[in-house]
C-alpha cells in the first residue's frame, strides 16, 4: 500500500516535469521581445528567457517543497 | 568492452576484498544480526575496471569525449575517496564535485541544447552552469540512496536502460558504447554489494556511479530522461535537504530518519525532528527487514524508469514529427 502512494508521489513528479518542459518549449521558446528594433532586442529576449526558466524551475521546487509537506502530514504525522 | 569491464571487476573484487580485510578496511553493517564488518571502499576496483574497458574503447575510436567522460569519472572518484578514508565536512562532496564537471566542458563534450521531452531548447549559455550543478546533484543523489546493501548498484543497474535507450535514439554511438562499461562493471560488483553485502561501494564508489551517470547523460542528450529515471533517489535528496535545511552529512544528523528494533527490523522514527527520507517514508505503515526495504527502493526505481520510457518514447514521437502540439 505504501509503495502505491509512493508510485503516486514519483507519478506527480513525473507530470511537473512534463508541464515545466512543456512551458519552456511551447510559452518560454517562443518568446520574442521586441523594444528597440536592434540587437538588444535579442539580448532582453535571451535574459527574459532565462529569467523565467530558473524561476519556472524555483516554482517547480516550492510545488515540490508543497508536496512533501503534505504527503509528510499524511503519512508519517497521522501515525 | 562491456566484458572486460565486467570481467576485470568480478575476478579482482574477492582479492581486493581479501586485502581490505587485511588492512583493516572494514565498517560495521548495523542491519544484521551480530553486526558483521564489511570491507570498504568498492570504489577503487570500479574505476580500475571501467577505466580500463574505456581506454580501449578511445583506442578502437578515438573521440575526445570519451577522455572527458573518464576524467569527470576520476575526479569523482577522487573526492569520494578523500571522503572514505577522511571524514569531510557536509559541503565537501557538493562543492569538489563541481570540479567533476569540468572536464565535460573543457573539452566539449556537451551540446548547445538541453532535451526537454517536446522539443530541444538551445541554451549555449545557460547550459554551461547547469552542467556546473548537474554533477554534484546526481554524484551526491546516488551517493545518498547507497543506505542498504546493493541498492546504488541495483539502481545504477535498473535506471541504466532507459539511458542507454535514449542515449541511442537522442546521443550518439560513441556514449552508448561509453555507458557499456558502467552497466556491466555495475553488474559485476553488485554481486557483491547486494544483500548480503561482501564489500560496500563508499564514497568513492557512488560518486563514481553518479558523477558516471551523469557524464554520460550530458553527453547522450540525456538529461531529462536520466532525472526521470532517478525520480526515487531525487526525492530521497530532496526530502532530506528540505527536511534539514542545509547541506550535511548523514551522519552528523542529531535525530535518526530511522531506528532498529531488537529483531533487527527497521522502524520510521516518529520525531517530528527527524529528517524525511525515502526509507523513512517506505517504513511509515510498519517495520521491514532490511530486504524488504531493499526490494522496494528497487521496483521504485523500476517505476521511474517506466515513467522514462515513457517520455522517451514520447520524445522520439516529437522529434519525428509524429506527435505535434
Amino acid at each position: 500500500m505504501i509503495l502505491f502512494d509512493l508510485f503516486i508521489l514519483i507519478f506527480i513528479m513525473w507530470i511537473m516535469i512534463m508541464i515545466v518542459s512543456y512551458f519552456l518549449i511551447f510559452i518560454i521558446g517562443p518568446l520574442h521581445i521586441d523594444i528597440f528594433h536592434n540587437s538588444y532586442d535579442r539580448l532582453i529576449t535571451s535574459i527574459v528567457k532565462a529569467l523565467s526558466a530558473i524561476g519556472l524551475v524555483v516554482v517547480l521546487i516550492l510545488l515540490l517543497g508543497i508536496l512533501k509537506t503534505k504527503y509528510l502530514q499524511k503519512i508519517l504525522l497521522r501515525k | 568492452m562491456s566484458a572486460v569491464s565486467f570481467l576485470v571487476i568480478f575476478f579482482i573484487t574477492p582479492a581486493f576484498i581479501k586485502y581490505l580485510n587485511k588492512k583493516g578496511k572494514v565498517v560495521v553493517d548495523y542491519h544484521k544480526p551480530g553486526k558483521p564488518n564489511v570491507p570498504r571502499p568498492a570504489g577503487p576496483v570500479l574505476l580500475i575496471g571501467i577505466v580500463i574497458s574505456e581506454i580501449i574503447l578511445y583506442f578502437l575510436i578515438q573521440d575526445i569525449i570519451i577522455i572527458s567522460v573518464v576524467l569527470s569519472t576520476i575526479i569523482a572518484f577522487i573526492v569520494g575517496y578523500i571522503d572514505d578514508r577522511k571524514a569531510m565536512p557536509g559541503w565537501f562532496k557538493p562543492v569538489a564535485l563541481i570540479f567533476a564537471a569540468v572536464p565535460i566542458i573543457v573539452l566539449g563534450s556537451h551540446g548547445n541544447s538541453l532535451g526537454l521531452i517536446f522539443d530541444s531548447a538551445f541554451i549555449p549559455i545557460l547550459y554551461i552552469p547547469l552542467i556546473l550543478a548537474i554533477m554534484p546533484i546526481v554524484g551526491n543523489t546516488i551517493n545518498s540512496i547507497d543506505v542498504f546493501n546493493g541498492v546504488a548498484s541495483g539502481f545504477i543497474i535498473i535506471t541504466m536502460m532507459p539511458l542507454l535507450v535514449s542515449v541511442i535514439l537522442f546521443g550518439n554511438i560513441t556514449v552508448f558504447l561509453m555507458a557499456l562499461p558502467l552497466l556491466f562493471g555495475t553488474i559485476a560488483i553488485y554481486q557483491y554489494h547486494k544483500y548480503p553485502s561482501r564489500i560496500f561501494l563508499g564514497d568513492s564508489g557512488t560518486l563514481l556511479l553518479g558523477s558516471m551517470y551523469a557524464g554520460l547523460s550530458i553527453a547522450g542528450n540525456s538529461e531529462i530522461i536520466g532525472v526521470i529515471a532517478l525520480l526515487p533517489a531525487v526525492m530521497n535528496s530532496f526530502l532530506f535537504l528540505a527536511s534539514v535545511k542545509k547541506i550535511v552529512e548523514h551522519r552528523q544528523v542529531k535525530t535518526r530518519p530511522v531506528s532498529i528494533s531488537e529483531d533487527f527490523k527497521l522502524v520510521a522514527s516518529k520525531e517530528r525532528s527527524a529528517p524525511a527520507t525515502l526509507v523513512r517514508l517506505i517504513l511509515a505503515r510498519g517495520s521491514l527487514s532490511e530486504q524488504e526495504i531493499i526490494t522496494k527502493i528497487l521496483i521504485l526505481a523500476t517505476f521511474s524508469s517506466v515513467l522514462a520510457f515513457i517520455s522517451i518514447v514520447i520524445q522520439y514521437f516529437f522529434m519525428k514529427g509524429i506527435i505535434s502540439l
